[in-house]
């Protein structure tokens, strides 16, 4: 049940993206754990590209909101990390390769 | 909303800066200043100081208030600062334009334009970096773009100092011996303190990690970027110490100026290494208009440095100081200012109209504010136009001159409206341009969250 609902989490994340880049969250790389439990209630530890980016916050809360859209979550709870920070090589294949313009 | 770093005043900085640099610019074009008239003369420091205070300070102040939060991770120390940082700068080049205009004999009312220039702008920058220093000493760990930041405010400080100096001598208020031979012989200081330290060598540090930014390319913070900040940091301090000693003593720069150029001239090329490493590991293959145009910035960077070899090695350097300087100013800091600021107007934009809807509903993406197609000819032009000036200086043709500083603003203005169509969504699809919930971003203003 909590897995499943994890899978849609995740699913409805990749609805937000990086304004920037224009490439979803997921794939970039910027959700390091979404972790549900029984409740219904959802943490999801998330970083962006660059401490301190003005969007951050932004970010954030887009994350919250999408999360609580999805059904079955009870509350969402977002922290932002930079331990450890992003680095290119964490963004999926697929999302290297547009970015790369392949 | 706690943690959102969006400067309220930024974008007014940038605006009152694009209006004087289109001002400049038409000066140029009418033939006010030099090459027309004498190269320190009135009309030229009128010009000279619309485009260092009016147009490339107020564009660097405006884009620090934004990004030095960035590097730091923390709150800008005062927004509200900044606010009135820009209408004392504003007050303060006004008086002082007013003062050039009354020594060339067009204001003919006798007021103490160059105290109030003094006071204004002395008061205005040391709040600047005051609010700036403040922000850049909460940095936990100060990465290689805050200690190239922290040179270029010190260097600042002593533009002004200096520049604080020649206003109480011009104006008549300061006559003892020490500050007439300052005044007389620092102008070299002021300049090189000015466009190299305060200007170049922040954008150097502040460019480390745009590049990085907006490329996807690898942070640097590698033996030789540490390299290029420490002998940077050397030559300005050469020349600070150095040449404000030699002049306040009434002897030649030459010698000074020749041993801050060394470790200057070496902080430049390995500036280059780097730039180019960061071009070569971006991840980003496909450049966007503002890092292709910032490659022509740093073209002339690096051809103002050959000029300035060459004619040393001939002993015409003194000859042709004023075109090495106008490509400083419009091929390297001019044209890098503007690059960024197409990406930057329609990021700080971006944020405001889209921002607070992330995660709502569908929004553009930053680059579909802008329309490159429609943006690099003029981005052509102004580069071609600032080439063609230096060439006119060199070839001292006052006529190809304002032919080619006429090019320059008509390309400037041209750039000025992609601006404006970013600040208004206009190259936004009608379908995503205002969902539910977003705001319409007002053209000199920012919205603060």
């Amino acid at each position: 049940m909590t897995a499943a609902l994890e899978q849609q989490v995740r699913d409805a994340l990749r609805l937000v993206l990086d304004p920037e880049l224009g490439e979803n969250i997921v794939d970039l790389g910027l959700i390091y754990d979404v972790a549900v439990s029984g409740d219904g209630a959802v943490k999801v530890t998330m970083t962006t590209t660059t401490p301190g980016c003005p969007a951050a916050e932004y970010l954030r809360e887009g994350v919250s909101n999408c999360v609580l859209a999805v059904a079955g979550v009870a509350a969402a709870e977002v922290t932002l990390t930079y331990e450890p920070m992003w680095t290119p090589a964490r963004m999926s294949a697929a999302a290297q390769g547009r970015l790369r313009g392949a | 909303m706690a943690g959102v770093t969006l400067s309220r005043w930024t974008m007014s900085y940038f605006a009152a800066a694009l209006v004087a640099l289109v001002a400049a610019e038409v000066l140029m074009a009418t033939g006010f200043g030099y090459p027309a008239a004498a190269l320190r003369g009135a009309e030229t420091l009128l010009v000279v100081h619309l485009v260092a205070i009016g147009w490339l300070s107020l564009l660097m102040l405006g884009a620090l208030f934004q990004f030095v939060p960035v590097l730091v991770a923390k709150p800008l120390h005062s927004d509200r600062v900044a606010g009135a940082v820009l209408l004392g700068l504003l007050a303060g080049l006004s008086a002082l334009a007013a003062g050039f205009l009354h020594l060339a004999g067009v204001v003919t009312v006798d007021l103490p334009f160059f105290p109030a220039a003094a006071a204004l702008l002395g008061v205005s920058f040391a709040l600047a970096i005051f609010t700036l220093g403040r922000t850049l000493e909460t940095a936990v760990s100060p990465g290689l773009p805050v200690r190239f930041v922290t040179v270029g405010l010190i260097s600042l400080a002593a533009t002004v100092m200096f520049g604080i100096i020649f206003a109480g001598v011009l104006g008549g208020g300061v006559e003892a011996t020490l500050f007439l031979e300052i005044a007389a012989a620092g102008v070299p200081v002021h300049a090189v303190t000015g466009l190299g330290g305060w200007l170049t060598f922040t954008a150097m540090g502040v460019s480390y990690r745009l590049f990085a930014m907006f490329m996807l390319a690898p942070e640097l913070d590698r033996a030789s970027s540490r390299w290029v900040h420490r002998l940077g940091a050397a030559a300005l301090g050469v020349t600070v110490v150095g040449g404000g000693a030699a002049a306040a003593a009434g002897a030649s720069l030459t010698g000074v100026l020749a041993a801050a150029g060394i470790p200057g001239l070496a902080a430049l090329v390995l500036y280059g290494f780097d730039v180019v490493h960061l071009y070569r590991g971006r991840l980003r293959r496909n450049m966007e208009l503002n890092s292709r145009m910032a490659i022509c910035a740093l073209a002339s960077l690096a051809a103002a440095v050959t000029l300035s070899l060459v004619t040393v090695v001939l002993g015409v350097f003194e000859e042709h100081v004023g075109a090495i300087v106008f490509l400083v100013a419009f091929g390297w800091l001019t044209g890098l200012g503007l690059a960024k600021l197409y990406k930057i107007v329609a990021f700080l934009t971006w944020l405001e109209c889209y921002g607070p809807v992330l995660g709502k509903t569908a929004t553009p993406r930053v680059q579909d504010l802008a329309d490159e197609r429609r943006a690099w000819p003029w981005f052509v032009a102004f580069f071609m136009s600032s080439w063609l000036g230096t060439a006119a200086l060199l070839l001292s043709s006052a006529s190809m001159f304002r032919v080619a500083t006429a090019a320059l603003a008509i390309a400037t203005v041209g750039i000025v409206v992609q601006f404006v169509r970013a600040r208004r969504l206009i190259d936004v699809t009608n379908d995503l341009r205002f969902p539910p919930g977003a705001r319409r971003p007002r053209l000199f203003l920012s919205i603060s969250h």
